[in-house]
């Protein structure tokens, strides 16, 4: 059965286009993931769709990538001690199930509505929770950035640990005492979401820096982890049905890989609000894109009416907003590290010439 | 008028002024006295004498390395610019008295690669020592660190002591020589500069090591894709195929990823690295890197 469905399947040819598209694409989502704990899948799946990749190919790939690429991140900022595996093996759980539960809603919304139906439901899920948390995500980084960069929890985060209600869970790393039954749900729709629109870390992260009180550097390294024994369930049920093409996974890992590194190495570099920017970025302009998208599926629907040019426009600048939404994240990370590799040469100078005044410390 | 060089600029200034009061001698071991006895001289309207400029006392600094560790270094140069004394610093290579003509291409050889290391550690000495506008000398010789010495005083004039930074035993460096030694221990595990230099090197090594393994095993998987695809794909307990190969695949190309920037210099800087729970309860550990002296008389 599983060699039928293989076989069903054309898997593309590669030229040299499609293979610096997918390591570029592959270096800078590896970037972004490695800084803020997820991203990249959003560009790539619908990337290597239009250069031909079936559906479900670029999916299975795609999450058969992500799963190394998230160890190898997880590993690097474990050793910053920015992990709490605990606190993702317990989000990884709980967003397990909501993934089941995830994939019943899609289904269900797939056989009443359709395929544009389904489309729609996935397009507005993504307008509605990328607009309202990205916007408050940007929105808290910007006003710590104007208060000078230091982060506290939130009211929201103080209640929810004062309220004991057992079983408390105690995570080390993020600093944090509160009850499972608050840690669950985050995690539950961090499934539903990853199910959903294939981005759970945009409510994952969130969800326990503004829910659970951690910083947004733990909670970004932290997301790794779940991204990790998401994508490695993920896989197992992909390359059990034969979906996985390797040479795609194995290119875009070529450029993920270093791409990971530099996004978690990136986040030693920088105050922690800056990765609150970079997510409240990528989220918003990613809304847009999504939002570009809307009126094809309406059309499909016979909801609207509008042109196969207009439509053909807006679905070229819906996926432009997505690369976009990658890159600008990029420069912003980039830059960052940029600016704080110059002020530590800078300071190093000035210890310097302190150094040949005074003598050494 | 008749210049006492040997006793060194006080006698000069003494001289000039007549007699020798109890506090110039104090002030002899508290002041520069190259300066002072230009600025006398100057205050007298004389020029200052070019012999005088020229032989200033120095102080002598030997190491076995082709180098020398940053406190020793720190260490000499604090002390040659509170004493007002110039620095003569010499790596002393292992030597060979050319009777071994067998091995003479050899030694040859690792002395040149011995003097370009030294030469080159030395750089960043240099622009700190000018950037305090001492005087300095770099020089490489080989042969027994005793020998070295002795020609070195011989040659040189006015030498004062000596500061040891090498590890060999002080026995060696009794043979012969006729001037104080203080050792200096650098503290443990401190990087010497050529030492550094050459750990680069290394690390650049490592780096094309991960990278040819990492296009090895990205060869073998594109060399035949077909038959790659052929049996990934199939499904079933296949799957561990993809699988497997992912794993192996982040080692060794992440290995790779995480050297290219290793050797590209970006890395965490260790003052941000967030230390974990547990180590914040260890005491802090403290870095003085301060030389111990011994005086070898």
């Amino acid at each position: 059965m599983h060699e039928a469905a293989a076989s069903s399947v054309q898997f593309i040819d590669l030229n040299l286009t499609n293979i610096a598209f997918m390591f570029i694409v592959g270096f800078i989502g590896g970037l972004v993931s490695g800084f803020i704990g997820s991203g990249g899948a959003f560009v790539l799946t619908p990337g290597m769709m239009s250069l031909g990749v079936p559906a479900a190919v670029a999916v299975a790939s795609n999450m058969c990538h992500k799963f190394p690429k998230a160890l190898v991140g997880a590993i690097k900022r474990y050793k910053y001690g920015q992990v709490d595996i605990k606190l993702g093996l317990v989000m990884a759980a709980s967003a397990g199930v909501g993934v089941q539960v995830g994939i019943k809603i899609q289904e269900w919304i797939l056989k009443t509505w359709g395929q544009a139906g389904s489309n729609l439901y996935v397009s507005l899920s993504f307008v509605a929770v990328l607009v309202i948390v990205g916007g408050y995500v940007f929105y808290d980084a910007y006003s710590i950035s104007k208060k000078g960069g230091n982060e506290e929890a939130t009211g929201l985060a103080q209640r929810l640990q004062k309220i004991n209600l057992p079983p408390m869970i105690t995570f080390k790393t993020a600093n944090i005492r509160i009850s499972l039954w608050f840690t669950l749900p985050i995690g539950f729709a961090t499934g539903m979401l990853a199910a959903t629109i294939a981005v759970g870390g945009f409510i994952g992260v969130p969800g326990m820096i503004y829910v659970l009180g951690a910083s947004s550097l733990v909670s970004s390294a932290t997301e790794l982890v779940i991204a990790f024994v998401m994508g490695f369930a993920g896989t197992i049920k992909w390359a059990m049905n034969g979906m996985v093409d390797i040479r795609l996974t194995l290119i875009i890992l070529a450029g993920s890989l270093l791409g990971v590194q530099l996004g978690a190495i990136g986040t030693t570099y920088v105050k922690d609000y800056m990765i609150k920017i970079v997510m409240g970025t990528i989220m918003i302009i990613v809304a847009v894109s999504r939002g570009l998208a809307v009126p094809r599926y309406l059309t499909d629907l016979g909801l609207l009416s509008a042109g196969p040019t207009t439509l053909n426009i807006l679905d070229k600048a819906s996926f432009i907003f997505m690369c976009l939404a990658l890159a600008i994240g990029a420069v912003i990370i980039l830059g960052a590290m940029w600016r704080a590799k110059a002020a530590e040469a800078k300071q190093a100078a000035t210890v310097a010439t302190a150094e040949e005044t005074y003598g050494r410390v | 008028m008749n210049f006492v060089i040997g006793k060194g600029k006080h006698c000069i200034a003494n001289q000039l002024q007549g007699a020798a009061p109890m506090k110039s001698r104090i002030d002899q071991f508290m002041s520069n006295p190259r300066e002072e006895a230009e600025a006398s001289l100057m205050a007298k309207g004389l020029s200052v004498p070019a012999e005088l400029a020229r032989t200033n006392r120095k102080i002598l600094v030997v190491s076995q390395e082709a180098g020398f560790s940053d406190s020793v270094l720190t260490y000499a140069l604090n002390l040659a610019e509170r004493l007002g004394y110039d620095l003569v610093a010499v790596n002393v290579g292992p030597g060979g008295n050319g009777q071994d003509w067998l091995g003479a291409p050899y030694r040859k050889l690792r002395q040149a690669r011995f003097r370009l290391q030294a030469r080159w550690a030395v750089r960043r000495a240099r622009q700190r020592l000018a950037a305090k506008g001492l005087r300095f000398e770099h020089q490489v010789r080989f042969g027994t660190l005793g020998s070295v010495i002795e020609e070195l005083n011989r040659a040189q004039k006015r030498i004062e002591f000596v500061l040891n930074a090498s590890t060999a035993s002080e026995a060696e460096m009794l043979g012969g020589v006729t001037l104080p030694v203080f050792t200096i221990k650098a503290i443990q595990g401190e990087r010497i500069m050529a030492q550094q230099e050459a750990r680069n090197w290394k690390l650049v090594g490592r780096t094309v090591g991960w990278g040819l393994a990492t296009a090895a095993l990205y060869a073998a998987f594109f060399v035949d894709s077909g038959a790659v695809m052929k049996y990934f794909t199939r499904g079933g307990l296949y799957a561990a195929l993809p699988i497997a190969t992912v794993f192996v695949f982040s080692y060794i190309h992440g290995t790779f990823a995480h050297l290219v920037w290793e050797v590209l210099g970006i890395r965490a800087p260790q003052q941000t690295v967030q230390p974990r729970p547990t180590a914040a309860e260890r005491p802090a550990r403290r870095q003085r890197p301060r030389p111990r002296l011994r005086l070898n008389v």
